[in-house]
Parts: C-alpha cells; sequence; structure tokens
C-alpha cells in the first residue's frame, strides 16, 4: 500500500444502503406481487362473501399444495437452465401406481412407492440430460407421453381405488389449528426448497450452472452429478405431488395432473424465474403458485364456462410474461448504468495483494 | 479544457479535407457521466488513434460516432451529411463504417455471405426474384486475400472460424462497402499478432483512399505503429491529442493513467536445492498439443508462446482438467497425476485461469462474493451448509487484498474488464494452488490494472507457487517470465532467457513454418 497515496482513489461503493430503500427497491420487482393483489381486489368486489368464506379458503390451500409442490420441482429444474414438461404425467404415474400397487393398503406405503415412483422418472430424466447431453426439452416431453401412457395403460382409464380410500380421505382433510396437511407439507417443501437454493454449497452450485454451465465447469464444479440431483430431486417433489393429490381425490385417475406442466411452468415464470436458467426465486414461485390457484378459483366463481377458463389463463401467462420482460428491459438498463459507474474513474493502480 | 483545447492542438491543419467534427459532445448516463465536453476533428485520410483506460469513455465516443447512440449534449457532424447523425441507419448513410469489438459474424452463412453481409441486408436481394450478388466470385476472394483469408473458401460456414480470422472476416467489408469513415473499435482485442500485419495494410489502403480511421484501443504498441495522431481520453475528457511521430508510448501512458507507469522489475532468479520440480510434463498430447514436456519449479513463472493455433492453449488446458490428455505423463512432486476434470485439479491444488473471462471466468449472475467464493465454497461450509457470516467476511478481505472495484454485492459483469480478471484471480488464488497456470491473464485489460495482475503474479511466485503464463504477447512475457518456452505446431520447439532475448527472436521462432 506504499505507493497507494500518490494514486486516485479506489472507487469505494456505498454497500450499505438504507434498509427502508432495500425493501422499496425489492418492491420494485416484485410485479407478480400486483397482479396477485389486483386479482384478490377483483375478487374481493366481484365474489368477496364467497371467495373469502372458510370452505373456499381451505379448498383454495388444497389446489394450491399440490400444485405448488410441483411448481418447486419445476423451479429447479428452470433454474439450471432446464425445463420439466414431464411433471404432469409423472405426478399422475406416482398417483395410479402409489393407489394400486398391492392394492393400497396403506397410505404411508402409498407416500413410499409414490416419491419412488417420482424418483425413477426424475433420475431417468436427469440421466439423459446430464451424462447424454440431451435436450431437456425432448426428454421431458418423451417422458411426458411415456408416463401418460403408463397411467392409462396400468388403469386400463379406470380410476384406481385404492383400499385405504377412507383413510386417503380423512388424511386429506386432516388440518392442523385450521391449516390443512397437505397445505403444511406445501410449506414445509417450500422451506426445504429455499434453504437448499440459498444456504446450501447445492444451491449456489444450481445456480451457477443455470447462469454459466461453462464457468461452473472450469470452476470444478461437477456439473453432471449435479444436474442429475436436480431432477432426482424434482422427481421425488413430483413423486410426493401425486400422494398429496391421492389424499385429496382418495383415487388414482387416469387424468391425474394432465396439463400440470403448463401451470407449473408459467407459475415459474410469473414468479420471475428466467427460462435460461441462473436467476428466479422461491417467493416468486410461491407467488405464481399462489395467482395461477386463485385465477382459476376465481373464474369458476364467476361461472366461466371451463373453455374460456384456459383461455383466461393462456392470456394471463402472456400478459405475465410481457411484464416480465418489460422489467427485464429495466434492469438491464439499470446494470448499463452501474456499468459505466463501475468503470468511471481511472485504472487504479496500487500495489495488489498477494498478502491472501 | 475544452474550448481552448483546439487552439493548442498542434495537429489541427486547415489544409486538410476534414471528415467529422465533434463539438462538446457530452454523454450522460444516470449518475455518470460518460462522456464530459469533447471537441474532437477527423481529417481525410488519417489514422486517429483513441485511447484512454477502461472506462475513459473512448468506446462511449465510437458509439456516438457511429449513432449507435446519441450524445447527450453538443453534436458531432460528420462531412457531407447534412445534419448531425441520429441513429446508426443515418450513420451507414453519412457513410460512417463500425466494426465492433464482437464481429459481426452469422455463423450459419458462407464465409462468402459474410464477406457480402451488409449488401445482402440491404433488402433488395432478399427478394427471391432479384438477381444476388454472387458470394463466391472471384472479387470475393481477392477481398479475403486482401485480409489475409485467402486460403478459406469462400463456400464454407463461417461457424469453424477462430476469433482472429472472424474479426478479419468482418474487417473484409471495408473493401466491399462505401464509407468515409472507418471505426476500429478495440479490434485487435481478439486478433493476434500474426493478423496485425494483415489489418496494417488494410488501414494503409484505406488511409490512401482517403478514409478516416478511428483506432480505438489501449495497445499502445499497435496505436504507435498505425496512428497518425492520438487522442487520450481521461474520466469523459479530452486530456490531449499528440502526434505519434513526436511521442512515445510512455508519455501516453502518462496521459492515460494521469501519472507515470513504474517499470516491472525483474522477477527475482529461483532458487531450487534439487526438490523436484512442481510440476512435470512429459510428451504430453491433447487437443493440437503434440508431445510437449517441460517443468515447472516452485517459484518460477514460465512463459508459454506462441501464435493461435500453436498449442498452447490445449496444454494449458489439458494439464489443469480442462480436457483429457490424449497421451503423456504429468508428475507433480514426483507423484504420477490423471486429471479428467476440473475437478480433479483442484483437488491436487491447480488452478486454471481462463483466457475467456466472459465465458468461463465468472458467473454471469453472481455477485463478486458469489463469486470469489465459488471455487472455495464447500471449505466455508459445514455438511454442505454454507457458514454465511464466514463467507461474506472473506470475501470482504479479498475485495481489498485485490483492489477490486466495487463491492461485495456488486455484480460481476458490470465491472471493467481488469476488475473482472482480479474478482476470478482472487478466486483462484483463495484456493492457494500450488501450480497456477494464467491463459492471456491481460486480455483486454487496461494498464493500469495489467500492473496489478503482474504483480500478483509475482508475488504468487514470490510466494514458492509454480506459475505458468501463457500469452500471445511477447513483450509481457519478456518482462514478467523466468523462462519462455515457444511453441509451433504443438511442439515447444525454442526455449529463452528473456535476459538474453527480444521481442523479435520470439515472434520469429513462432512464426517459422520449417521445422
Amino acid at each position: 500500500m506504499s505507493t497507494a497515496s500518490t494514486l486516485p482513489p479506489v472507487h469505494q461503493y456505498e454497500e450499505n444502503t438504507s434498509r427502508g430503500s432495500a425493501i422499496g427497491a425489492w418492491l420494485k420487482g416484485q410485479y407478480a406481487l400486483y397482479i396477485l393483489l389486483a386479482l384478490l381486489i377483483i375478487a374481493t368486489i366481484t365474489r368477496g362473501s364467497v371467495f373469502w368464506s372458510g370452505t373456499n379458503l381451505t379448498n383454495l390451500l388444497l389446489q394450491m399444495s399440490i400444485i405448488g409442490v410441483v411448481v418447486l420441482a419445476e423451479l429447479i429444474v428452470v433454474l439450471t437452465g432446464g425445463i420439466d414438461i414431464s411433471v404432469g404425467s409423472a405426478l399422475g404415474l406416482a398417483a395410479v401406481i402409489a393407489a394400486g400397487l398391492f392394492g393400497g393398503p396403506s397410505i404411508w406405503l402409498a407416500l413410499l412407492v409414490a416419491i419412488v415412483i417420482g424418483g425413477i422418472v426424475g433420475a431417468v430424466n436427469g440421466w439423459l440430460v446430464a451424462y447424454r447431453g440431451l435436450e431437456p426439452f425432448i426428454v421431458t416431453l418423451g417422458m411426458l407421453a411415456l408416463a401418460r401412457g403408463l397411467v392409462y395403460a396400468y388403469g386400463n382409464g379406470i380410476p384406481i381405488i385404492p383400499e385405504a380410500a377412507a383413510t386417503f380421505a380423512s388424511f386429506g382433510q386432516t388440518t392442523i389449528i385450521g391449516i390443512p396437511v397437505l397445505a403444511i407439507i406445501w410449506i414445509a417443501a417450500i422451506a426445504l426448497i429455499a434453504f437448499l437454493l440459498y444456504r446450501t454449497v447445492w444451491g449456489r452450485r444450481v445456480y451457477a450452472i443455470g447462469s454459466n454451465k461453462e464457468a461452473a465447469r472450469a470452476s470444478g464444479i461437477p456439473v453432471k452429478r449435479t444436474l442429475w440431483s436436480v431432477y432426482i430431486l424434482a422427481g421425488l417433489l413430483v413423486g410426493l405431488g401425486g400422494w398429496m393429490f391421492l389424499g385429496r381425490f382418495a383415487a388414482g385417475t387416469s387424468t391425474a395432473g394432465n396439463l400440470l406442466e403448463l401451470e407449473a411452468i408459467a407459475a415459474v415464470v410469473i414468479g420471475g424465474a428466467r427460462l435460461s436458467g441462473g436467476y428466479g426465486r422461491v417467493f416468486g414461485a410461491v407467488v405464481g403458485t399462489i395467482i395461477f390457484t386463485v385465477i382459476a378459483n376465481l373464474l369458476s366463481l364467476l361461472n366461466v364456462s371451463t373453455f374460456l377458463q384456459d383461455a383466461f389463463r393462456g392470456a394471463l401467462i402472456l400478459v405475465a410474461v410481457t411484464l416480465a420482460t418489460v422489467s427485464f428491459a429495466n434492469s438491464r438498463r439499470r446494470t448499463k448504468a452501474a456499468t459505466e459507474t463501475a468503470t468511471d474513474s481511472p485504472a487504479s493502480s496500487s500495489t495488489p495483494a498477494g498478502q491472501s | 479544457m475544452t474550448s481552448d483545447q483546439h487552439g493548442h492542438d498542434p495537429t489541427t491543419d486547415p489544409q486538410q479535407t476534414v471528415a467529422f467534427r465533434a463539438t462538446g459532445v457530452k454523454k450522460h448516463y444516470p449518475g455518470v457521466k460518460a462522456l464530459d465536453g469533447v471537441d474532437l476533428t477527423g481529417y481525410a485520410g488519417e489514422v486517429l488513434a483513441v485511447c484512454g483506460a477502461n472506462g475513459a469513455g473512448k468506446s462511449t465516443f465510437a458509439k456516438l460516432l457511429a449513432g449507435v447512440e446519441t450524445p447527450t449534449d453538443g453534436d458531432i457532424m460528420v462531412a457531407g451529411y447534412p445534419h448531425p447523425v441520429r441513429n446508426a441507419a443515418e450513420a451507414e448513410q453519412a457513410g460512417v463504417l463500425m466494426m465492433h469489438q464482437e464481429p459481426l459474424i452469422i455463423d450459419d452463412f458462407t464465409v462468402g455471405e459474410n464477406v457480402w453481409l451488409y449488401k445482402l441486408r440491404a433488402g433488395r436481394d432478399i427478394r427471391p426474384w432479384a438477381q444476388k450478388t454472387n458470394t463466391n466470385s472471384q472479387r470475393t476472394r481477392e477481398v479475403l486475400r486482401g485480409v489475409g483469408l485467402g486460403h478459406l473458401r469462400t463456400t464454407e460456414l463461417a461457424r469453424g472460424l477462430g476469433p482472429g480470422q472472424r474479426q478479419m472476416l468482418s474487417l473484409s467489408r471495408a473493401a466491399v462497402t462505401k464509407h468515409r469513415i472507418m471505426i476500429l473499435d478495440e479490434t485487435t482485442a481478439s486478433t493476434s499478432e500474426e493478423h496485425f500485419n494483415d489489418i496494417l495494410d488494410l488501414v494503409r489502403r484505406e488511409k490512401a483512399a482517403g478514409t478516416c480511421i478511428i483506432f480505438v484501443s489501449h495497445r499502445l504498441n499497435e496505436v504507435f505503429a498505425m496512428a497518425d495522431r492520438i487522442a487520450v481520453l481521461r474520466n469523459g475528457r479530452l486530456v490531449d491529442v499528440v502526434r505519434a511521430a513526436d511521442s512515445s508510448p510512455d508519455d501516453v501512458t502518462a496521459l492515460m493513467i494521469g501519472q507515470a507507469l513504474k517499470a516491472l522489475a525483474r522477477p527475482a532468479p529461483v532458487e531450487h536445492h534439487g526438490a523436484p520440480p512442481v510440476i512435470s510434463v512429459q510428451d504430453l498430447y491433447g487437443g493440437s498439443a503434440r508431445g510437449v514436456s517441460f517443468d515447472v519449479r516452485s517459484g518460477e513463472i514460465v512463459g508459454l508462446y506462441g501464435l493461435v493455433g500453436s498449442g498452447r492453449s490445449s496444454v494449458a488446458r489439458t494439464v489443469t482438467g480442462q480436457r483429457q490428455a490424449v497421451g503423456g505423463v504429468v508428475t507433480m512432486r514426483g507423484e504420477r497425476i490423471k486429471l479428467s476434470t476440473p475437478g480433479d485439479a483442484l483437488r491436487r491444488r491447480i488452478a486454471y485461469l481462463t483466457e475467456d473471462r466472459r465465458l468461463e471466468g465468472f458467473v454471469n449472475d453472481f455477485d463478486n462474493g458469489q463469486n470469489m467464493s465459488l471455487v472455495v465454497l464447500p471449505r466455508m461450509a459445514r455438511a454442505g451448509v454454507v457458514n454465511a457470516g464466514q463467507e461474506k467476511a472473506r470475501v470482504k478481505e479479498l475485495i481489498r487484498d485485490f483492489q477490486v472495484k466495487g463491492g461485495v454485492k456488486t455484480m460481476t459483469k458490470s465491472l471493467s474488464g481488469g476488475n473482472q480478471q482480479k474478482v476470478v484471480v482472487a478466486k483462484w488464488l483463495e484456493a492457494d494452488p500450488d501450480f497456477v497456470v494464467l491463459d492471456e491473464p491481460t486480455k483486454g485489460i487496461d494498464v493500469g490494472a495489467r500492473a496489478n495482475i503482474y504483480e500478483i503474479i509475482q508475488s504468487v511466485a514470490a510466494r514458492g507457487k509454480a506459475v505458468l503464463v501463457v500469452s500471445s504477447e511477447a513483450e509481457e512475457l519478456l518482462s514478467l517470465c523466468h523462462r519462455i518456452l515457444v511453441m509451433r505446431n504443438g511442439k515447444v520447439v525454442a526455449e529463452f532467457d528473456p535476459e538474453h532475448a527480444d521481442t523479435d527472436d520470439l515472434i520469429r521462432t513462432a512464426l517459422t513454418h520449417q521445422d
């Protein structure tokens, strides 16, 4: 540092922005929250009394929980820059086999079976993507057809009622201090995924791989192994979702999880995740899940025909994605300004430090 | 500094034809003054170099001239065009040809189509019934020969070209477009010394044809080989315009950074007391390396020089596990090792600092802290759970030690090249490697940061580590290394002692075609 005094000062950064402005900046990016808020206001104005009733809210929570777990699975795959469009079929497969294997005598056996099935599907997807270098879209497209075909073949199109159907039904309706057990499972899954992504080495590697696979590899990260683990974890979550489906409907229907991939991907994107990977938050994905469930609920409360409901949902995806590009464009502009800031003072030449 | 600049500018010459005139040009981004009142005139038939450290505003100036961005205040008049250009299309009409730092090459087009790209883009030729530009003509081949690409077939796809060839291919368009002003924005950053003569020839031809050439660069040896006048920018202001013939690289460096740069001290000689070399490579094959052998001892900085394609990067990548060796033996402190992945190398305390910083050096969506801890994260974790406090504290120290501009939360991609490189260096040195390979460590980095990087490299060697520096800049290796190996056709063909060798020796050895 001996020469430092004669040199231009190193550009110092304001590291500690005040808490208030940090929250303000955070709120600026949360356009998904505003969509949700708008939806809730519309719901209150149009069907307020029905919408906010206890039964409807419980119903909403139950619906959200199953989709929500699948959205989490989709999120971690999307973070790596991949996509999983087989989640719906895999959920269906996990549900029917868990209901039908050994006659479905116990919900705990069913849990094990569902998770194993989901895990196997995820492991196959992940192995093909990570070790064979195939496109996630094509791999999971094949898996979508394969798993759905197996679902139909397994039940011949007839719903499979497990022997323990009554236990499933009562489990699905169990509440703990007023909160359905399924919702608690969902919340636990959110906490788990958030912990894994934000607090562990694994999570950091997932983001690194999604953002820049070459840099991750060059930095000594086991890219293939990490990718595989992501797909397996996603599969386990989807299997869990299949078991929760049984808890809710007490039967494995052949349409279980149909088109769920659409909602899962849309919820992840509305939640602000980038489809090319490397960027996305658990909180956003949760908000995306809530938005999707609320809109479906609201549309049926408003007696909109089921066909139009799909159209509405599609339109919502388009609007949300457009909004996302607007916000990205803004952040790009900000980044650019920051670039100029960061480089604006002359090269600081000073003794470097090798004393690390 | 702005208005009287012209008064004492020795090179304002009323007898020359003005090609463009910038008056009071300012470009302000939110919170930043990239350019703050620049007056500069360019004349037909001259090469005007625009120099400055990273962030001095030289690229901003080029963008304004090319109409890619519009000035906040002031204007740039291009001779023969009625009003200041407001966008890239108008700039093209006015005859401004911009050669971007990242050459605009379409991978799926043939070499010939890429030469004529701007013509194809003009719209007329897109209609199926229109007469097409013949992209495989004699004329196309002549144009390619003019930039030293005569050996390429016009019908092959541009995908397979190396970075230098891509840059030259984009330069070939100068021959087929009408223009008064040609801007070379850091054009030589991705080409190696072998292409430089082709660029010089091209510039000479353009000059003779009366083009005003703007050469934006911070490679001063090239600037002095090419330019007639040199405009030096610092902090968005024009510091001075000097005539190349009356100035020297040291003068211009001093103008660029506002002070004289102290010369790099020669590295202390290495003493080894019969200990085995840290790394010893025998008959290594892999990529374009064909039977390479060398040793690097503790405390030694060894340079590896060669042209693009000589196998220097293949060697660097193979001995660090970035790519698999096809044959040969690598021993570390006498123990034979096998490296299949970068992870293996990391466990053996071998680090590789990539030449492609943007692609492999750091993670785009990570801030400085996350990037710096990426390699050593497992050490900051217990049972896979990161100790966030420990990580943050360590990263703060690293940012201070390595003089990285910006904080822990600053996105690495928003930094200048030099600071990005410091982040990458810090990230690897934090892993405390015993053998460090640096591939083009100062590529695209300005003089100030360059000195930082050199000093870091020397201090690493001083701590007893073995260092291999791969570079295409002979001068850099001569001042930095204890020994220099020169590669040609996949083999090490010569070893030089920097005390008794000069740039010419290295280049000549690297260029000789016969073994």
